[in-house]
């Protein structure tokens, strides 16, 4: 079944995101990425699988310069990830990112969590800020929790908050690093739906995940990333069907 | 048939075996002894004239008469502005649960001062002059916190978020009032002594050294090898030395460093050793608070675009100052039993007074007295430092755990 | 984050944009602000020493001293140099740090491990102690010890006397006691000077001391007990073999705080009138007015001391860590 937003795709090909020969060694001299390359487009759902230590936290951790590279490029939204401070702030606006941790900032009630950053960065009043922060809450189904704290949430509900904080600073691109690991199996269930629904919208996502239903039912393609390199790209009924390289079997094996 | 159970705990908490009684039956025997020893020499034999007779001394030094009014002023605005910020905090709800106008623990503290109200100031046999001044600013402090519980909701918004600049701006007219300038006569700070003294250096090295502290502690987690190796030589070295001899530098070194031999005045060189100094341990206690924050934090924070100084403000030192909370109290009241020391350089703080006092003919070998009602003057300040810390945390963390005794942190 | 990041076609950025080179301008920028202050005051500090004849010189370290010290372990007279007399002022400074460090871990222990006795009145003392020696000042401690306390001693034949020891006014008798002359002798005395200090820091440090003992026991797993108990240890074999043990790594460095602070602590000895380091390099300072160098000497013997400290504790720290896999 053929997602309806690699068509969207196929109409308006803009790239989002364009990682060339990207290079990562460690201090220790660990190779963590070798070579990678990968091309983003707008409107796309990129699930990127792999077993651990594959590098694909790494990888996708590059695009908002949470993590640096050695060699290669990488250029988002038309910006060239370069030691320039401004470009680095530029794209980290554009670019929100949901931690497998939640990172919910605790002494913040909810509200406030959302609202921090677009007051702060894009210098919106505080009080439109509210009402957009509120209606995000009400996507995602916390809209009552508004006035708690992160601690008096469960995790799937902290998760959800943390995709509404990032929303809140409107980007264009998501990255989600392994979202759903750190819950409990049926609080899982939730988080996906809301990203889902943020796929049939038209965001353009890149997510790490071993939910494999998920990859399935959403993904545009899906990118298989073995000993810091891509194994494999494949939009997902090929992928997991009639996977091509060995790695793929390999790994299609493990994950059962 | 059962027994009371009150007799039952008693029994288990002091009976339970034989080596427990015995060390009961010791224990009650000598704390009955000593306390009645004590109760006895209490009323019998001291002679409380010794305080009564200095009590100007001791609360302000030797302050010029025709000049007090300006601290009996700052006394008022104080007692003023402690009343309505206490109000103003019970008053006003927290995000996440309704206001509690009058706790229990709120009428306990009023209760207890409005008897010490009445009762110090005749036990200190004062003036009746002094007596009322002492009920009207009790009663000042009482009547704004009611004040501000009944009223403080209704303080519109920008006003609200003004009001904690009352504080800074009251701490520098009180300065100015102390000092002299503005019109006022100059008071020269070898006339300030006692309590007052007291007060200022540790009032003066509490503010300064805290944030000074969080530089410090940033730096030593820095990246940059300058500001970490600076910031662990700076802690380090303080850390190594007594505050005695760090205060006998600045005493004897300080007035070399600056052109001309100038010096400033010790009062000012003394507060400045002990902000210099409390600020390597409270750097320790809020290099701790910081490690205790998770990296996922400022990664967070980053990755929404934050700068890194509005992350450290908004996100990151926020948490870790929760963390190093008690620490950091703890350093402050540290630090006000540490301006006992200027006694030892010859400042006449409430020790160097004490001293002063004794070695007059009229008051020689009254140092029981006077050591016993310094001990309880300090041991009160710094157990309510103590009470206020816990409450505040208990404040910010509702669901932590407060059993987190006041570290120690002298060292 | 330190790693160069490739520009892609394009100019490197301005330099104030600049990821690389921003840490080493901050660095930069600092050293050389904290560069020129401390060339400022240094280049003030030799100026003035040298306008007031005291530039940095060791040589009236021979000098006679020209006072006399109150006690000390080593021979000494008014005719002896400056550094014989802060020898015997550091001799006296060591003395009553070792002996304050047995007696604080012993006080403090025994109050530490009192807290989680069995009898409800200790427990209530021990925290009491704890509150109340925590929140007065040291200082003040130390003049109620030595004025109201032991100043006030009887003298003679009405001073304390239990065998082998003899607590009066003129200081304390261990050994073969005897009363010559009204005046009294043994084979070992300490004076009062001496005594109040090592009580007053004993008493201090034994509070803070007892606090990390409870918080060390406190730490150890409440099964650590339980085990014990049902294997049928009594509380206080459980308590020696198998929960103090544990404890150790938790309460050694918290030990080793506080035996620096005691050891920084003995700097107060000038109020019980004891001529510690402190109290004779304050003379030796009064007489020479060599202000830079006396500082240096106390700052240099107070950082050996800590360093000595912490180095025994963290060899301690070492032996008694539980291996894990």
């Amino acid at each position: 079944m053929t997602s309806p937003l690699s068509s969207a795709a196929a109409a308006s090909p803009t790239v989002m995101v364009e990682a060339c020969g990207v290079e990562k060694w460690y201090p220790n001299g660990f190779h963590a990425l070798r070579g990678v390359d990968l091309c983003v487009h707008q409107g796309e759902v990129v699930v990127i699988m792999g077993p651990s230590g594959s590098g694909k936290s790494t990888f996708i951790r590059t695009f908002n310069a949470l993590e640096d590279f050695q060699q290669g490029s990488i250029v988002v939204d038309g910006m060239p990830l370069s030691n320039d401070v401004r470009n680095i702030d530029a794209i980290r606006r554009e670019v929100g990112m949901v931690f497998q941790q939640f990172n919910l900032f605790p002494h913040l009630t909810v509200l406030e969590n959302l609202t921090l950053a677009p007051v702060l960065v894009r210098k919106r009043p505080k009080a439109e800020v509210e009402r957009q922060a509120l209606q995000l809450l009400e996507r995602v189904g916390i809209h009552e929790q508004a006035q708690k704290y992160p601690g008096q949430l469960s995790g799937g509900q902290q998760q959800r908050v943390a995709i509404a904080r990032s929303l809140c600073m409107e980007p264009r691109i998501m990255l989600f690093d392994e979202p759903t690991s750190a819950l409990d199996p049926e609080m899982v269930q939730e988080v996906l739906e809301v990203m889902q629904e943020l796929a049939r919208e038209g965001m353009t996502m890149v997510v790490v995940t071993h939910e494999v239903r998920f990859a399935r039912q959403v993904a545009s393609r899906v990118v298989l990333m073995a000993d810091g390199q891509v194994v494999e790209v494949a939009p997902p009924e090929q992928f997991f069907t009639n996977p091509q390289h060995e790695r793929s079997k390999q790994f299609l094996r493990q994950i059962g | 048939m059962p027994m009371p159970s009150s007799l039952q705990r008693l029994r288990r908490e002091l009976f339970a075996t034989p080596l427990d009684s015995l060390i009961s039956v010791l224990l009650m025997g000598g704390l009955t002894a000593a306390a009645a020893g004590l109760l006895h020499w209490a009323l019998a034999q001291a002679q409380w004239l010794v305080i009564q007779a200095n009590s100007t001394l001791f609360a302000i030094g030797r302050y010029p008469l025709d000049q007090q009014w300006r601290l009996w002023l700052l006394t008022t605005l104080l007692a003023a502005a402690t009343g309505i910020t206490w109000g103003l905090l019970r008053a006003w709800p927290r995000p996440d649960r309704p206001a509690r106008l009058w706790p229990r623990n709120d009428v306990l503290a009023s209760g207890l001062l409005a008897l010490l109200a009445l009762l110090l100031p005749a036990a200190l046999a004062l003036t009746p002059p002094l007596q009322l001044r002492w009920w009207g600013i009790t009663a000042l402090m009482l009547l704004a916190r009611w004040g501000a519980g009944c009223w403080g909701p209704r303080v519109p918004g920008p006003i609200r978020r003004l009001l904690p600049l009352a504080w800074p701006v009251l701490y520098l007219l009180g300065m100015v009032l102390i000092n002299g300038g503005l019109g006022l006569m100059p008071v020269p700070p070898s006339q300030w002594g006692g309590l007052l003294l007291t007060l200022i250096e540790s009032s003066f090295a509490i503010l300064l050294c805290f944030p000074l502290g969080i530089l410090l502690a940033l730096g030593r987690r820095s990246d940059l090898p300058l500001l970490r190796w600076g910031s662990v030589l700076y802690i380090e070295f303080i850390r190594g030395a007594p505050l005695i001899t760090l205060l006998f530098l600045g005493q004897n070194i300080l007035g070399f460093l600056l052109p001309g031999g100038v010096a400033p005045e010790r009062v000012w060189r003394a507060a400045w050793v002990l902000t210099v100094f409390a600020a390597a341990y409270v750097a320790e206690a809020v290099r701790s608070g910081l490690a205790a924050v998770p990296r996922g934090q400022l990664e967070a924070a980053r990755s929404l675009g934050l700068p890194v100084h509005q992350a450290l403000i908004h996100v990151v030192l926020p948490q870790a100052l929760r963390v190093a909370l008690p620490a950091t109290v703890g350093q402050f009241i540290t630090l006000l039993q540490d301006t006992t020391l200027l006694s030892l350089i010859g400042l006449l703080d409430l020790l160097g007074t004490a001293r002063t006092v004794m070695a007059n003919p009229a008051f020689l070998g009254k140092n029981a007295e006077v050591y016993l009602v310094l001990a309880v003057l300090f041991w009160c300040c710094c157990a309510a430092l103590g009470l206020g810390s816990r409450a505040l945390e208990l404040r910010l963390n509702p669901n932590a755990n407060v059993r987190s005794t006041l570290a120690n942190a002298k060292a | 984050m330190g790693s160069p990041i490739q520009a892609q076609a394009g100019a490197a950025p301005p330099w104030w944009r600049n990821r690389r080179l921003i840490p080493w301008l901050v660095q930069v920028g600092v050293g050389l602000v904290v560069l020129v202050l401390v060339a400022f005051l240094v280049g003030n500090l030799v100026r003035n020493l040298t306008a007031a004849g005291l530039l940095l010189s060791w040589s009236w370290i021979h000098n006679p001293s020209g006072f006399d010290i109150a006690e000390t372990l080593l021979p000494f007279n008014a005719a002896l140099p400056y550094w014989r007399a802060l020898l015997a002022g550091l001799v006296n400074t060591v003395r009553v740090v070792i002996a304050g460090l047995v007696g604080a871990t012993a006080l403090g222990t025994l109050m530490g491990t009192a807290s989680f006795s069995s009898n409800g009145l200790l427990r209530r003392l021990a925290r009491i102690y704890v509150e109340v020696i925590r929140n007065i000042p040291l200082l003040l401690q130390l003049v109620f010890w030595y004025f109201v306390v032991f100043l006030q001693l009887p003298n003679g034949t009405a001073a304390l006397q239990l065998p082998g020891v003899v607590l009066a006014k003129s200081g304390l008798y261990l050994g073969h006691t005897a009363l010559v002359n009204g005046v009294w002798q043994g084979s070992l005395r300490f004076t009062v000077e001496f005594t109040a200090l090592l009580t007053g820091l004993v008493v201090y440090t034994g509070a803070f001391i007892a606090e990390v003992v409870r918080g060390g026991i406190a730490a150890v797993p409440q099964g650590q007990w339980e085990a014990a108990r049902s294997l049928g240890f009594s509380p206080l074999q459980t308590l020696q073999r198998i929960v103090l043990p544990q404890s150790l790594p938790v309460i050694l460095p918290g030990l080793n705080s506080q035996y620096i602070s005691l050891a920084k602590n003995s700097s107060l000895a000038v109020a019980c009138g004891y001529t510690d380091l402190y109290s004779v390099a304050e003379t030796t300072l009064n007489q020479t007015g060599r202000a830079v160098e006396v500082v240096l000497i106390l700052l240099g013997a107070y950082l050996v001391i800590d360093l000595l400290i912490s180095a025994l504790m963290n060899g301690l720290n070492q032996l008694v860590q539980i291996k894990e896999r």
